[in-house]
C-alpha cells in the first residue's frame, strides 16, 4: 500500500500533506467558524446555539470536576474539552461522503496520544514540580520505576492504537458491508458508527482525563502544596 | 497502517492551534459568561436571602408588636371593666341609698298623712259624738236635772280646795260693789235654791254677794256662775264645750 492510496494529496517540499491533515484543518475551520459565529452573536442575549454550547461545556466541566481536584478544573478543562470535541468531530466526519475520519489514521491518533502523554506530565510537573512529579514513579518503591515507565509507554500506545483500531475497523466493516450488500443495508452500520464514534471519543477523553488526574493526585501527602502550585 | 511523521507533527500542531482557537474564542467567553451568570445568580440568591431574612425579621417584629398590642388591649380592657364595675357598683350603692332615703321619706310622709287622716277622722268622730251627745242631752234636759246639778254644784263648791277657794276669794275681793254676780240657769230656780246658791257663794268668796239670777235655755241643764273674772260652770253646755275643746287640743 503506497502513500497515494492512503490519501496523500499534495507535497510541500519534503512535507507530505495527507488527507488526514486536510480533514483536520476542515474540522478546525468548522470549530473556528463556530467560535466566530458565537462571538458575533454576542453573549448578552444567548441564542440556542449558545445555550447548546454552554450545556456541552458545563457537562464537560462537570465530568472534569468529578475527576480532578477543584482548583485544577479550569486549567485542565480546555485541553480535555478540545480533545473530546476534536475526537468526536474527527470520528463523525467519516460519515460524510468522500471523507475519512482522521482518527482512522494511526499518525493522528498517535499524535493525540502523544499530546495526552505530554500534557499528563505538563500538568503533573505544574502541580508538584519536576521533582515531586518524578518522585511518584519511585513510589511506593524504586523497584517499581521500570514498571511505571513501561506503564506510561504502553498506556500511551494503547490510547493511540485503541482509537485507531476501532475507527479503522469500523470504516472497513462499513466499506465491506457496502460492497457486499449495497444500498440501504449499511444504514444500521452507519448508526452504529455514530454510537461508536461517540463512545470512542468519550473513552479517549475520559482516559486522558484520568491520566491527568492521576498525575495531579499522584503525591497525595503533598496535596496542600499542590493546591498552592496550581 | 504506518506512522507518517509529517502527519504526526502536523496533527500535534493542528491540535495545539485548535486548542488555542477554542480557548481564545470559545472557552474563555463562554466560561466568562457562565461565571458572570453564576455570580449574578449568587448575588440574586444572596439578595433574595437577605430580603427573606429582612422579611422574616419584619414578620417577627410585626408579630411581636401584634402580641404586645393584644396584651395591651387586654390589659386596658380589664382595667376598663374594673373601672366600669367600680363605677356601676358605686352608682348602684348611691341609687340603693337614694331609694332607701326616698322610701324612708315616703314612709314618714305616709305616716304623717295617715296620722293626719286618723286625727281628722277622730275629730269628725268626736264632733259627731258631741253632736249626738248634745242632741241626746237636750232631749234629757229637765228642771229636775237642773236642780240635781245645782245640788252637785253646791256640794262641789263646799268641797273646793284651798287654792281654788283662794282664787275665788281673790276674784270676790276684786269685785266693785256695783258689779253683779250673775247666775244663769237653764231652768228657772226657786227661791230656796237661789238662797242656797247665794249663801254658798258668799261663804266661798268670803264676802256678801248679791247675785242676779237669769234663765238661759242654751245651757241645756245646770247653771253658770260669773264672779268677776271667775266663772263657775255647772251645766251641760259648758261641759260639752269643754270636751269639744279638749278633743280639738288632743
Amino acid at each position: 500500500m503506497n502513500r497515494e492510496a492512503e490519501g496523500l494529496v499534495w507535497h510541500l517540499g519534503d512535507w507530505v500533506i495527507s488527507n488526514t491533515v486536510i480533514t483536520t484543518w476542515l474540522i478546525m475551520l468548522g470549530f473556528g467558524l463556530l467560535a466566530l459565529l458565537l462571538r458575533l452573536s454576542g453573549y448578552q442575549k444567548p441564542s440556542s446555539l449558545h445555550n447548546a454550547l454552554e450545556a456541552v461545556l458545563v457537562a464537560i466541566e462537570t465530568a472534569v470536576a468529578d475527576v480532578v481536584p477543584a482548583a485544577a478544573v479550569r486549567r485542565v478543562l480546555p485541553f480535555v474539552a478540545t480533545l473530546w470535541l476534536f475526537v468526536l468531530a474527527a470520528n463523525l466526519v467519516g460519515l460524510l461522503p468522500e471523507m475519512h475520519a482522521p482518527t482512522r489514521d494511526l499518525s493522528a491518533t498517535a499524535a493525540l496520544a502523544m499530546l495526552v502523554f505530554l500534557s499528563t506530565h505538563w500538568f503533573g510537573i505544574r502541580a508538584h514540580g519536576l521533582g515531586g512529579h518524578l518522585k511518584h514513579y519511585c513510589q511506593p518503591s524504586v523497584i517499581l520505576l521500570p514498571f511505571h515507565i513501561i506503564s506510561e509507554i504502553t498506556r500511551t500506545l494503547a490510547l493511540a492504537i485503541r482509537l485507531f483500531g476501532n475507527m479503522m475497523s469500523l470504516e472497513m466493516a462499513a466499506l465491506l458491508v457496502l460492497l457486499i450488500a449495497g444500498f440501504l443495508v449499511p444504514v444500521p452500520l452507519l448508526m452504529l458508527h455514530v454510537v461508536e464514534a461517540v463512545i470512542q471519543a468519550y473513552i479517549f477523553g475520559m482516559l486522558a482525563l484520568i491520566y491527568i488526574a492521576g498525575a495531579l493526585e499522584s503525591n497525595e501527602p503533598d496535596s496542600s502544596n499542590r493546591e498552592e502550585n496550581l | 497502517m504506518q506512522l507518517d511523521w509529517t502527519t504526526f507533527i502536523l496533527e500535534i500542531i493542528n491540535f495545539l492551534v485548535l486548542l488555542w482557537i477554542l480557548q481564545r474564542f470559545l472557552y474563555k467567553p463562554v466560561m466568562a459568561s457562565l461565571d458572570a451568570r453564576q455570580q449574578r445568580i449568587k448575588q440574586e440568591t444572596a439578595r433574595a436571602e437577605q430580603l427573606r431574612n429582612e422579611a422574616e425579621a419584619l414578620r417577627l417584629q410585626y408579630e411581636t408588636r401584634l402580641a404586645e398590642w393584644a396584651k395591651e388591649y387586654e390589659a386596658n380592657r380589664h382595667q376598663l371593666e374594673a373601672e366600669l364595675q367600680q363605677t356601676r357598683g358605686k352608682a348602684l350603692d348611691e341609687l340603693r341609698k337614694s331609694l332607701l332615703d326616698e322610701a324612708a321619706k315616703k314612709q314618714v310622709r305616709d305616716s304623717a298623712v295617715i296620722a293626719a287622716h286618723e286625727t281628722a277622722l277622730i275629730r269628725e268622730a268626736a264632733a259627731e259624738a258631741y253632736r249626738q251627745a248634745a242632741q241626746m242631752l237636750v232631749r234629757l234636759a229637765s228642771p229636775a236635772l237642773t236642780e240635781a246639778i245645782v245640788e252637785m254644784f253646791l256640794a262641789d263648791l263646799a268641797a273646793l280646795s284651798d287654792s281654788e277657794l283662794a282664787t275665788l276669794r281673790k276674784a270676790g275681793q276684786a269685785l266693785i260693789p256695783e258689779s253683779l254676780v250673775e247666775v244663769r240657769a237653764a231652768h228657772a230656780l226657786d227661791a230656796a235654791k237661789q238662797d242656797s246658791i247665794s249663801q254658798a257663794l258668799a261663804t266661798a268668796a268670803g264676802r256678801l254677794l248679791t247675785p242676779s239670777f237669769a234663765e238661759d235655755a242654751g245651757l241645756i241643764a245646770g247653771i253658770r256662775v260669773v264672779v268677776g273674772e271667775c266663772q263657775l260652770h255647772a251645766n251641760l253646755l259648758d261641759e260639752l264645750a269643754f270636751f269639744r275643746r279638749r278633743n280639738r287640743h288632743e
